[in-house]
């Protein structure tokens, strides 16, 4: 049993926080709703190789595995950074056997977006390069991109009409499946981040700020409400952890893992971010304030890629199916 | 990362899994859930039980050698546990003797005492009781009332303990008494190894609300113990009963385990039941059995990473205080999906078909148990609060006063 990151995957994620704190900020996600430019942006996230993390090598890519990917999501999540770890995922999974494609990826010289369906795509805010299922077949095309107002402008969410699509895999319906799972992945590990992050910001707040003569945090009421965030946030830590794992190593486990940690982390986070923001009371509820940042995370991550009501309903069609005999 | 043992780990489980099955004939079996017809013929089956696993040694595989162990590890401490718990074979019946009483001895007992209590014990030829709760100190165990007062060579007891899981077929117990009222709480406390056929020790079977008499109310009058089975130095009791604290973190908090029927027994009975229900009710049942393996995968996961630690050589910190927060919120969550699944049936403490619901039933009724023992929900909150996160403490009134005047005697 050694249920646990390796040395080199401790090292990753402890230059990712470096890289993530010194590039991106909740401040940078506040200006990103009043028009400002994402951050740490794709040029930043290519040049790093964070883009390439799971593509080949001989594409130019690190040829890594999803769990190397997910130690830097979360570190991206802490720090609401943009744009996702999550398409690059994705896409990666998708074209794996198109190297020029995986090597615009890597590189950051195409701006992809993955788009399912007719709902709102991530990423597709200055995409160039849209990749769909259409008709069982992997496509890709260019796109029109309809934005509304965003709730969280690090997600750039729009609605996507493709132009000009071409065939690039037929017959793709199990390769897709595989890349939507390795994606919910990829989102539960930014989210880990992102709760994780809000836990911390709360328990600071509570340390420091005084009510009725002491610090609010030994107060039973704020204290066990920071608790059961923290413990959902290592619970959530085990399930990405677990999924990412699955990926490459047992990919029988990965729809079980994935929609498991999906479900998981929708919730926790959600909790997280609405305790961040009851533990600073008036403060928390200010624009000036971050704990805002990453509630519209939450409250936007939820509904991303399925809601925690449709993963429950995949995890229980897999366990009745027989997934955990 | 992986899931798998490591070659010593893989060939110590074949070894285990071997002399399970060996000794198969005499070991007790039960299904989860399941409960034996006879409870007196059940204590002299487990007794065996255990004797025949110690002599296979496989009891206190971590304890030393010179205390009767194998001197092995925490990690195939682990390995014995699941393989029990895939052989079907139930707790052993002095759990809370190797999990607790046994290690507190060890810590803190003479070579005297060790020579007498440990290899009996790892038998069963002694079952063991740990008496610390009472009437007025559950959570808050610091302000515990039963006295011992220093008569000559031996100590005079008089008290109640309660909540006292296994007395009524223990020997032996490890009591925690107040020996000098006047200074502060913590500070007045003494720990003895008490006899539990010596005169004046009246046990009581309490019955819980699930209908079970699992523990007891443990009466002391004058009851007189030789010094030599003080455990630790007058006054040092609090120090030696956090020894047993922690090691019950470590037996409780353990291997992220399923608390109760697991999610399987889930699997299997809604596999049955589904196909019975509308098409709206299917809905709603798969969101409930959904929720309930999400947790309870959740925490199975987070155990792995706990014994991943033990098995690198490490010791559950407080954090192992989570595994049973989060274990108990999804054994709940299993136990309310399966019951709901049972339906009508539900309404019957025993249902009106075969088992299926009784072990529903009695699952449902145990778990609030569970939520208290070994640390109150709110008690664990606490422990993380304070000692993995950081946050302050509440305010303690009582904790620097002397006991007899703070207010806790009342």
């Amino acid at each position: 049993m050694n249920f646990d990151l390796d040395q080199d995957q401790l090292d990753a994620a402890a230059g990712a926080k470096q890289f993530f704190t010194g590039q991106a900020s909740p401040a940078q996600a506040r200006a990103a709703l009043e028009d400002g430019p994402l951050a740490p942006g794709r040029r930043a996230l290519a040049d790093i190789g964070f883009l390439g993390i799971t593509v080949a090598e001989d594409a130019g890519g690190a040829g890594g595995s999803l769990l190397d990917l997910a130690v830097v999501a979360e570190q991206a999540g802490a720090q609401l950074a943009g744009p996702s770890l999550v398409t690059a995922a994705r896409a990666a999974v998708l074209l794996a056997d198109q190297p020029e494609l995986a090597a615009a990826l890597a590189d950051g010289s195409r701006a992809f977006c993955v788009v399912d369906g007719s709902g709102p795509a991530l990423d597709a805010v200055g995409a160039d390069t849209f990749l769909a299922l259409v008709d069982g077949d992997l496509v890709v095309g260019g796109g029109e991109v309809t934005t509304g107002q965003p709730m969280d402008a690090t997600r750039g969410l729009g609605v996507v009409t493709l132009t000009d699509p071409r065939v690039l895999v037929a017959g793709a319906a199990a390769l897709w499946a595989r890349a939507r799972d390795v994606a919910l992945v990829a989102l539960a590990a930014e989210d880990l981040g992102t709760a994780g992050k809000a836990v911390e910001v709360g328990v600071a707040y509570a340390k420091e700020r005084h009510a009725f003569g002491r610090a609010i945090g030994s107060y039973q009421a704020v204290k066990h409400g920071l608790v059961d965030a923290w413990v959902g946030v290592e619970q959530l830590r085990s399930l990405v952890w677990w999924a990412a794992w699955a990926a490459d190593a047992a990919p029988d486990e990965l729809p079980l893992a994935a929609a498991s940690a999906k479900a998981f982390a929708a919730e926790t986070l959600e909790r997280a971010a609405e305790t961040c923001i009851q533990v600073h009371g008036g403060i928390g509820f200010t624009w000036e304030h971050d704990a805002h940042l990453y509630w519209r995370r939450a409250k936007v991550d939820r509904l991303l890629l399925g809601d925690a009501a449709e993963h429950h309903d995949v995890v229980a069609g897999l366990v009745l199916a027989g997934a955990l005999s | 990362m992986d899931f798998d043992d490591t070659p010593d780990e893989a060939a110590y489980r074949a070894r285990v899994r071997d002399l399970l099955a060996q000794h198969a004939g005499d070991l007790v079996h039960l299904d989860a859930g399941e409960e034996a017809a006879d409870a007196g013929e059940q204590e002299q089956a487990l007794r065996r039980t255990q004797r025949v696993l110690a002599e296979a040694g496989l009891v206190g595989v971590a304890w030393a050698a010179e205390h009767g162990g194998q001197g092995g590890s925490l990690a195939q401490q682990a390995i014995i546990g699941q393989e029990l718990a895939r052989a079907k074979v139930p707790s052993l019946i002095n759990h809370i003797g190797i999990g607790m009483c046994g290690p507190t001895v060890i810590a803190h007992g003479t070579p005297d005492q060790h020579e007498r209590y440990l290899a009996r014990l790892l038998r069963a030829d002694d079952v063991w009781c740990q008496l610390f709760s009472e009437p007025a100190s559950g959570s808050d165990l610091a302000a515990l009332r039963t006295t011992a007062v220093r008569d000559g060579d031996d100590w005079v007891v008089n008290g109640q303990k309660v909540w006292t899981t296994l007395a009524h077929v223990s020997d032996h117990g490890i009591l925690l008494t107040r020996t000098d009222p006047d200074r502060p709480k913590h500070g007045g406390l003494t720990m003895f190894v008490v006899d539990m056929h010596a005169p004046g020790v009246t046990v009581r079977p309490l019955r819980q609300m699930g209908g079970q008499s699992d523990f007891n109310e443990v009466f002391f009058d004058d009851v007189r113990i030789p010094d030599t089975e003080r455990l630790g130095e007058p006054g040092e009791g609090w120090r030696v009963a956090l020894t047993t604290l922690l090691n019950e973190r470590v037996a409780v908090g353990g291997g992220g385990n399923d608390l109760g029927l697991s999610v399987e027994s889930l699997a299997r009975l809604a596999a049955a039941k589904l196909p019975g229900l509308t098409a709206q009710r299917q809905v709603l049942a798969r969101q409930a059995v959904g929720r309930a393996a999400v947790a309870a995968l959740g925490n199975r996961y987070t155990g792995y990473r706990r014994l991943t630690a033990i098995s690198q050589g490490g010791l559950p910190g407080p954090e192992a205080s989570a595994g049973k927060l989060a274990g108990t919120a999804a054994a709940k969550l299993v136990a309310d999906a399966g019951v709901r699944l049972l339906g009508d049936d539900a309404v019957f403490a025993v249902g009106t078909g075969d088992d299926e619901a009784g072990r529903w039933q009695r699952n449902q009724a145990w778990l609030p148990g569970i939520a208290i023992a070994g640390g109150t929900d709110e008690v664990l909150r606490n422990i993380i609060g304070e000692r993995v996160l950081g946050l302050p403490p509440e305010p303690r009134e009582d904790k620097h006063r002397p006991f007899n005047a703070s207010g806790s005697t009342r």
